[in-house]
């Protein structure tokens, strides 16, 4: 059961809030910050297949995001040149986190397994509103700054999706 | 249906109607005369390399199932059952020996054949003809350098034939190797709100747009070159407008110092290997830094740059939103650094949340719903840039011009009006 790791509840939520609320703010360099230099941020694409046959571990499977440290870097950097026009004028977007879940928590080593869900709204000029469903599975590891993210798989429930121009 | 074709596309002006890209009625009008009629690109072979291997796609706003069957032949089937008209696979890929709808029970075999109809002798009398009654197959299955292409037209020009001059430059990529591109896992597959032609024009040769529109990737210093082109005009940095609507653009951009040694190393090799497979003018646009862009009329578009190829489909669906689907390619014998570099590339530049694909998206999107309004659809818009500059060449086919020019642009537009005007049948 995941009782033992309830102590930690609470802890995470405030983490995955605090994050939420640096992206819909812009604090992109606060953002990456929470972010650890070993990173794989693993977005990969969604297929409808029979139940089962999903596999997200698929070896070379294509990605809407298949980013290191330095691949977050840039796309974050390239907002802050004022020239990318998906997000200038900036967007009104919103992460929605919930159902938070402490899989698993090493006290040793310093690390956490937690799941979230989200829902991301992205709304731009007039009416260009976007709507992000889907769920992450993190990897947390604690430094002596803090907890810093090294793994996250987000699971997209879109097969065909809007173009993305937002962090999960 | 009567309609001014030179309002529509102007060949003398070198201008288009915004009409062409937001009014319904021209849209219905190409699902026929234009999707009815070109060679549509369906998929890879390398995406059903065994008997029973079945992908889904869509031929303009057809659905369609591609097949390879018992004896390794492709067919493209209407994924739509005859009986009732439910679709009868409702998966994106696998292998299967038949397809059964859901609804009443058809079956079909992996050809199209109708094989299993429930409670067959009870329900029907003999003037029921199954081998009437087979899923529709698109008549028409050709393939070229592994890419497999469709066309609903019996009466088509063959495939080879239609890609014409296109020919010599999809060789520079699709046969620079023995093995030629094979797709990874997984497709991109992304709306966007804007007509599919404004993407499709755009990589028929629209370089224009690159220093400015894309600013973004080179101030951010993603690519440490200064401009989207090289420096050998004519040579390697050129535009092309092939017949039957299709246009390239070449650019020897060049590496980027961040570009890992491997890569480079092995485009390099490749480089040389192929001039026992190309032409010399050919070899000299592989690789080396080349970046290329294609669009195969109608709506065909293809990426190369850093050892990955895009090669996707841009869907219409309706007058102002298209689907993009885009395989992520790589050749068959590229070690697995150059394909981990070429597929985070490809995640990263041109994918759904690509860096170069948000605002390209942004701009199709914003140019069609900005051509919504009565008074601005009076007024058409301009593609002239390069108008009759274009050249032939002696090493190499098609009507070429450095960056910038729109010939090729246009030219897409002088195919889509034949098409439109003659009612899509060659007579």
């Amino acid at each position: 059961m995941t009782d033992s790791y309830g102590d930690y509840q609470r802890e995470f939520e405030a983490l995955l809030y605090h994050e939420a609320a640096l992206l819909d703010s812009e604090a992109f360099e606060q953002w990456l910050e929470l972010i650890d230099d070993s990173v794989r941020y693993f977005a990969p694409v969604r297929a409808t297949l029979p139940r089962g046959k999903e596999d997200f571990g698929r070896r070379e499977l294509v990605a809407h995001f298949d980013d290191d440290k330095a691949g977050l870097t840039a796309r974050t950097r390239r907002i802050r040149t004022g020239w990318a026009h998906a997000e200038e004028p900036p967007s009104r977007t919103r992460h929605f986190i919930s159902n938070v879940r402490v899989l698993a928590f090493d006290s040793p080593l310093g690390t956490a397994r937690v799941a979230s869900n989200f829902i991301v709204f992205r709304s731009a000029g007039d009416r260009d509103n976007r709507t992000f469903f889907g769920a992450r599975e993190d990897t947390w590891r604690m430094t002596r700054d803090g907890w810093r993210l090294t793994n996250r798989l987000i699971i997209l429930d879109h097969n065909v999706i809007e173009a993305i121009s937002v962090f999960f | 249906m009567d309609r001014n074709w030179d309002d529509l596309v102007d060949l003398r002006r070198h201008a288009v109607s915004p009409r062409v890209f937001v009014d319904p009625a021209i849209s219905e009008l190409e699902q026929e005369r234009i999707f009815g009629h070109s060679w549509l690109f369906v998929g890879s072979e390398s995406q059903i390399p065994a008997p029973g291997d079945f992908i889904t796609n869509s031929m303009g706003e057809e659905r369609v199932i591609v097949t390879r069957d018992t004896h390794g032949s492709i067919h493209v089937l209407v994924n739509s059952c005859r009986h009732r008209a439910s679709r009868v696979c409702r998966i994106d890929y696998g292998n299967t020996r038949s397809f059964t709808c859901p609804y009443h029970g058809w079956t079909y075999d992996i050809a199209g054949k109708l094989i299993g109809v429930p409670r067959f002798k009870e329900a029907y009398d003999e003037s029921f003809d199954r081998g009437e009654w087979g899923l529709l197959e698109v008549a028409r299955v050709e393939t070229y350098r592994n890419l497999i292409f469709a066309n609903f037209d019996p009466e088509a020009e063959s495939l080879v034939s239609y890609l014409g001059d296109a020919k010599w430059y999809l060789d520079i990529v699709f046969d620079r190797t023995e093995g030629g591109p094979v797709a990874l896992p997984g497709i991109h597959r992304w709306t966007v709100r804007g007509n599919w032609k404004v993407n499709s024009e755009q990589q028929s040769g629209d370089n224009y747009h690159t220093d400015y529109l894309h600013r973004s990737v080179l101030e951010s210093g993603y690519l440490d070159i200064p401009v989207f082109r090289g420096a050998e005009p004519w040579v390697r940095d050129l535009e092309v407008k092939c017949g039957n609507g299709h246009g390239f653009m070449l650019l020897g951009i060049g590496y980027s110092a961040n570009y890992p040694p491997e890569v480079i190393g092995y485009e390099a090799a490749v480089r040389e290997n192929a001039s026992a497979r190309l032409t010399p003018a050919q070899a000299n646009l592989v690789n080396d830094g080349m970046t290329y862009v294609a669009n195969i009329f109608p709506n065909l578009s293809i990426i190369v740059s850093l050892g990955f190829a895009s090669v996707r489909v841009n869907h219409p669906r309706g007058p102002t939103e298209q689907e993009i689907w885009s395989l992520t390619m790589v050749d068959q014998e590229a070690p697995q650094a150059v394909r981990d570099f070429a597929r985070d590339q490809q995640n990263r530049t041109f994918s759904p949340s690509g860096i170069f694909e948000q605002d390209d998206g942004e701009m199709w999107m914003d140019a069609t719903q900005s051509m919504r309004g009565f008074y601005r659809r009076r007024f058409p818009l301009h593609y002239g840039m390069g108008a009759g500059r274009g050249r032939k060449l002696p090493d190499r086919p098609g009507i070429v011009h450095p960056p910038n020019t729109e010939i090729g642009v246009f030219g897409f537009y002088e195919r889509w009006r034949e098409l439109m005007e003659r009612g899509g049948v060659r007579k």
